[in-house]
Protein backbone atom coordinates (compact mmCIF):
# COMPACT_ATOMS: atom_id res chain seq x y z
CA UNK A 1 0.00 0.00 0.00
CA UNK A 2 1.55 3.15 -1.14
CA UNK A 3 0.94 6.03 1.09
CA UNK A 4 1.28 9.50 -0.24
CA UNK A 5 3.05 11.53 2.32
CA UNK A 6 3.85 15.11 2.04
CA UNK A 7 7.24 15.88 3.30
CA UNK A 8 7.91 19.30 4.60
CA UNK A 9 10.22 20.56 7.15
CA UNK A 10 9.08 21.74 10.47
CA UNK A 11 11.34 23.08 13.12
CA UNK A 12 11.86 20.44 15.71
CA UNK A 13 10.45 21.45 19.02
CA UNK A 14 12.43 20.80 22.13
CA UNK A 15 11.31 20.84 25.67
CA UNK A 16 12.43 24.09 27.22
CA UNK A 17 13.00 22.50 30.60
CA UNK A 18 15.14 19.72 29.17
CA UNK A 19 17.15 22.17 27.13
CA UNK A 20 17.68 24.64 29.94
CA UNK A 21 18.10 21.89 32.54
CA UNK A 22 15.41 23.25 34.79
CA UNK A 23 14.44 20.40 37.06
CA UNK A 24 12.43 22.13 39.69
CA UNK A 25 9.64 24.21 38.25
CA UNK A 26 8.87 26.80 40.83
CA UNK A 27 5.41 28.31 41.12
CA UNK A 28 7.01 31.57 42.25
CA UNK A 29 8.93 31.98 39.00
CA UNK A 30 6.29 34.05 37.28
CA UNK A 31 8.51 35.01 34.40
CA UNK A 32 9.11 31.41 33.50
CA UNK A 33 5.48 30.40 33.81
CA UNK A 34 4.31 33.34 31.78
CA UNK A 35 5.97 31.83 28.73
CA UNK A 36 3.47 28.99 28.92
CA UNK A 37 0.33 31.00 29.28
CA UNK A 38 -0.66 32.72 26.07
CA UNK A 39 -3.12 35.58 25.70
CA UNK A 40 -6.19 33.81 26.99
CA UNK A 41 -4.18 32.63 30.00
CA UNK A 42 -4.76 29.02 29.20
CA UNK A 43 -1.98 26.55 29.77
CA UNK A 44 -0.11 26.06 26.54
CA UNK A 45 -0.58 22.46 25.37
CA UNK A 46 2.36 20.19 24.91
CA UNK A 47 1.72 19.81 21.23
CA UNK A 48 2.33 23.51 20.79
CA UNK A 49 5.09 24.18 23.25
CA UNK A 50 6.94 20.92 22.74
CA UNK A 51 7.40 20.40 26.45
CA UNK A 52 7.98 16.77 27.34
CA UNK A 53 5.44 14.95 29.46
CA UNK A 54 7.77 14.74 32.40
CA UNK A 55 8.04 18.48 32.53
CA UNK A 56 4.54 19.41 31.45
CA UNK A 57 3.15 17.79 34.57
CA UNK A 58 5.12 19.83 37.12
CA UNK A 59 4.65 22.87 34.93
CA UNK A 60 0.91 22.46 35.05
CA UNK A 61 1.05 22.09 38.81
CA UNK A 62 3.20 25.18 39.16
CA UNK A 63 0.84 27.24 37.02
CA UNK A 64 -2.15 26.17 39.06
CA UNK A 65 -0.40 27.04 42.28
CA UNK A 66 0.59 30.42 40.95
CA UNK A 67 -2.97 31.05 39.86
CA UNK A 68 -4.25 30.32 43.30
CA UNK A 69 -1.94 32.92 44.77
CA UNK A 70 -2.96 35.45 42.11
CA UNK A 71 0.53 35.55 40.67
CA UNK A 72 -0.82 34.75 37.24
CA UNK A 73 -4.39 35.11 36.00
CA UNK A 74 -6.98 32.41 35.44
CA UNK A 75 -8.44 34.23 32.49
CA UNK A 76 -8.15 37.50 30.71
CA UNK A 77 -11.33 39.09 29.57
CA UNK B 1 14.11 16.38 56.69
CA UNK B 2 10.92 17.68 55.22
CA UNK B 3 10.81 21.15 53.83
CA UNK B 4 7.79 23.24 53.19
CA UNK B 5 7.01 26.59 51.76
CA UNK B 6 4.20 28.60 53.22
CA UNK B 7 3.12 31.56 51.21
CA UNK B 8 0.30 33.89 52.03
CA UNK B 9 -1.20 37.07 50.70
CA UNK B 10 -2.28 39.73 53.13
CA UNK B 11 -4.77 42.50 52.62
CA UNK B 12 -2.82 45.57 51.46
CA UNK B 13 -4.65 47.81 53.92
CA UNK B 14 -2.85 46.09 56.75
CA UNK B 15 0.21 48.09 57.68
CA UNK B 16 3.68 46.68 57.18
CA UNK B 17 4.28 46.50 60.92
CA UNK B 18 1.11 44.50 61.40
CA UNK B 19 2.16 42.16 58.64
CA UNK B 20 5.42 41.60 60.49
CA UNK B 21 3.70 40.89 63.79
CA UNK B 22 1.25 38.61 62.04
CA UNK B 23 4.08 36.75 60.38
CA UNK B 24 5.85 36.49 63.70
CA UNK B 25 2.77 34.93 65.21
CA UNK B 26 2.67 32.25 62.55
CA UNK B 27 6.40 31.71 62.87
CA UNK B 28 5.99 31.16 66.58
CA UNK B 29 3.28 28.64 65.90
CA UNK B 30 5.52 26.81 63.46
CA UNK B 31 8.51 26.70 65.78
CA UNK B 32 6.29 25.66 68.68
CA UNK B 33 5.15 22.74 66.56
CA UNK B 34 8.67 21.38 66.26
CA UNK B 35 9.81 22.85 62.95
CA UNK B 36 12.15 25.66 62.20
CA UNK B 37 12.05 28.61 59.85
CA UNK B 38 14.94 28.21 57.44
CA UNK B 39 14.39 31.49 55.72
CA UNK B 40 11.84 34.11 55.04
CA UNK B 41 10.97 36.44 52.22
CA UNK B 42 8.81 39.46 52.21
CA UNK B 43 7.79 40.42 48.72
CA UNK B 44 5.86 43.41 49.92
CA UNK B 45 3.06 44.97 47.97
CA UNK B 46 2.42 43.33 44.65
CA UNK B 47 -0.29 43.60 42.08
CA UNK B 48 -2.71 40.69 42.00
CA UNK B 49 -3.33 38.96 38.70
CA UNK B 50 -7.05 39.18 39.36
CA UNK B 51 -9.04 41.04 42.00
CA UNK B 52 -9.72 39.23 45.25
CA UNK B 53 -12.48 40.69 47.42
CA UNK B 54 -12.38 43.74 45.18
CA UNK B 55 -8.74 44.32 46.04
CA UNK B 56 -6.15 44.69 43.34
CA UNK B 57 -3.05 44.40 45.42
CA UNK B 58 -1.72 42.17 48.11
CA UNK B 59 1.27 41.80 50.37
CA UNK B 60 3.11 38.58 49.85
CA UNK B 61 4.97 36.78 52.58
CA UNK B 62 6.89 33.57 52.10
CA UNK B 63 8.22 31.26 54.78
CA UNK B 64 10.54 28.35 54.25
CA UNK B 65 9.98 25.72 56.87
CA UNK B 66 12.11 22.71 57.70
CA UNK B 67 10.96 19.87 59.87
CA UNK B 68 13.52 17.33 61.03
CA UNK B 69 11.10 14.82 62.46
CA UNK B 70 8.27 15.29 60.04
CA UNK B 71 6.16 16.61 62.85
CA UNK B 72 4.78 20.04 62.27
CA UNK B 73 1.95 22.32 63.10
CA UNK B 74 1.29 23.54 59.60
CA UNK B 75 -2.20 22.21 59.72
CA UNK B 76 -3.02 24.47 62.63
CA UNK B 77 -1.27 27.35 60.94
CA UNK B 78 -3.42 26.87 57.87
CA UNK B 79 -6.47 26.66 60.06
CA UNK B 80 -5.59 29.98 61.64
CA UNK B 81 -4.96 31.55 58.27
CA UNK B 82 -8.35 30.42 57.06
CA UNK B 83 -9.96 32.17 59.98
CA UNK B 84 -8.01 35.34 59.50
CA UNK B 85 -9.93 37.48 57.05
CA UNK B 86 -6.90 39.69 56.47
CA UNK B 87 -5.34 36.79 54.62
CA UNK B 88 -6.58 36.63 51.09
CA UNK B 89 -4.75 33.51 50.02
CA UNK B 90 -2.36 30.99 51.44
CA UNK B 91 -0.56 27.99 50.09
CA UNK B 92 1.54 25.35 51.76
CA UNK B 93 3.70 23.19 49.57
CA UNK B 94 5.98 20.38 50.54
CA UNK B 95 9.17 20.82 48.57
CA UNK B 96 11.77 18.31 49.74
CA UNK B 97 10.71 15.51 47.43
CA UNK B 98 10.63 17.62 44.31
CA UNK B 99 13.92 19.28 45.14
CA UNK B 100 15.50 15.95 45.84
CA UNK B 101 14.28 14.59 42.56
CA UNK B 102 15.66 17.63 40.79
CA UNK B 103 19.00 17.22 42.51
CA UNK B 104 19.16 13.58 41.48
CA UNK B 105 18.52 14.39 37.87
CA UNK B 106 21.30 16.91 37.92
CA UNK B 107 24.08 15.72 40.21
CA UNK B 108 26.11 18.84 39.52
CA UNK B 109 23.63 20.66 41.71
CA UNK B 110 22.84 24.29 42.06
CA UNK B 111 19.96 24.09 39.62
CA UNK B 112 16.98 24.23 41.89
CA UNK B 113 15.96 27.80 41.51
CA UNK B 114 14.37 29.63 44.36
CA UNK B 115 14.47 26.68 46.70
CA UNK B 116 15.78 27.02 50.21
CA UNK B 117 19.52 27.01 50.03
CA UNK B 118 21.10 23.71 50.83
CA UNK B 119 17.90 21.74 50.42
CA UNK B 120 18.96 20.62 46.97
CA UNK B 121 22.23 19.32 48.26
CA UNK B 122 20.91 17.17 51.05
CA UNK B 123 20.58 13.71 49.67
CA UNK B 124 22.49 11.85 52.31
CA UNK B 125 19.72 9.60 53.59
CA UNK B 126 19.13 7.21 50.71
CA UNK B 127 15.87 5.82 52.02
CA UNK B 128 14.22 9.12 52.46
CA UNK B 129 10.92 9.57 54.16
CA UNK B 130 8.54 8.53 51.44
CA UNK B 131 5.31 9.27 53.27
CA UNK B 132 2.74 7.83 50.90
CA UNK B 133 -0.20 9.67 52.37
CA UNK B 134 0.84 13.25 52.65
CA UNK B 135 3.11 13.75 49.72
CA UNK B 136 2.13 17.35 49.67
CA UNK B 137 -0.55 19.51 51.03
CA UNK B 138 -2.26 22.08 49.00
CA UNK B 139 -5.38 23.74 50.08
CA UNK B 140 -7.74 26.23 48.63
CA UNK B 141 -9.54 28.95 50.43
Amino acid sequence: MARARKVFFRRRKVCKFCADKIDYIDYKDVKLLQQFIPERSKILPRRISGTCANHQRPLQRAIKRARHLALIPFTTD
Amino acid sequence: MRTYEVMFVVDPRVSDEDVVTMTQEYKNMITAGGSQITSEENWGRRKLAYPIDKLNEGKYVLLYVGSETGKNSLHEVEHRMRQNDKILRYLTVRTDEDLKRAARRQPAGGAASGGPSGAAGERAGVDEDVAPGGAEREEGV
